[in-house]
């Protein structure tokens, strides 16, 4: 008889998964799209890959939101990506107002997705300081 | 909100990692619930009410 897995193992399963999905895509188009290359469908296709990989790990996060049994670690998870948005959100308005204004480097589109996994970490770190843990650690 | 969980926990020589398991949530919950970071759902006070055998009112009071 197999046991049935929990919320957390599940998540961790799905999340290693689309890891190592994404890896190969970026790999893939690394090897098959060439330097500065016309934006033809073959190139935007594998450009667009990897992105539903994002979409996939957001989903994952989601489902393990609705299947967390404990409301306050749920609470906490939920608190620590509302922080993690808001620190997406006001770099990347705020630099991109700075990008307008001064001549300063840009900020490439695909760093936002970084960015909000760091706002997680510093999420988890809120919730260390206010609430004496991180959370479930879905990062 | 007040409550009376430590109270409760104590008299019965509970840990807050045993009442965590009666109540199948985290002991981090707990803690929060009986330090008052954190008001549990209706749900969750029915499931603290039954667990000690009192009425949820006898437990949890408005300041």
């Amino acid at each position: 008889m197999t046991e049935k897995l929990t919320a957390k193992q599940r998540y961790l399963r799905i999340h290693i998964g689309l890891s190592i999905l994404y890896v190969a895509f970026v790999a893939l188009a690394s090897r098959f799209v060439p330097d500065d290359a016309a934006p033809t469908p073959w190139v935007v296709f594998w450009s667009i890959l990897p992105g539903l990989i994002v979409i996939g790990w957001i989903w994952n996060m989601g489902r393990f939101l609705f299947e967390m049994e404990d409301e306050y670690l749920r609470m906490l998870e939920t608190r620590k990506a509302l922080i993690a948005t808001a620190i997406t959100l006001a770099v990347s308005g705020g630099w991109g107002l700075l990008e307008l204004f001064a001549t300063v480097p840009r900020l490439p589109v695909f760093f936002i997705f970084p960015i909000w996994c760091l706002g997680l970490a510093v999420g988890g770190l809120v919730n260390l300081a206010t609430a004496g843990t991180s959370g479930q650690d879905c990062t | 909100m007040r409550n009376r969980l430590k109270v409760l926990r104590a008299e019965r020589d509970w840990s807050q990692q045993d009442l965590a398991e009666r109540l199948g949530v985290s002991r981090q919950s707990v803690n929060a619930i009986e330090t008052g970071r954190y008001d549990p759902s209706l749900p969750l006070a029915f499931k603290i009410a039954e667990v000690f055998e009192q009425a949820i009112e006898d437990i949890f009071q408005r300041e």
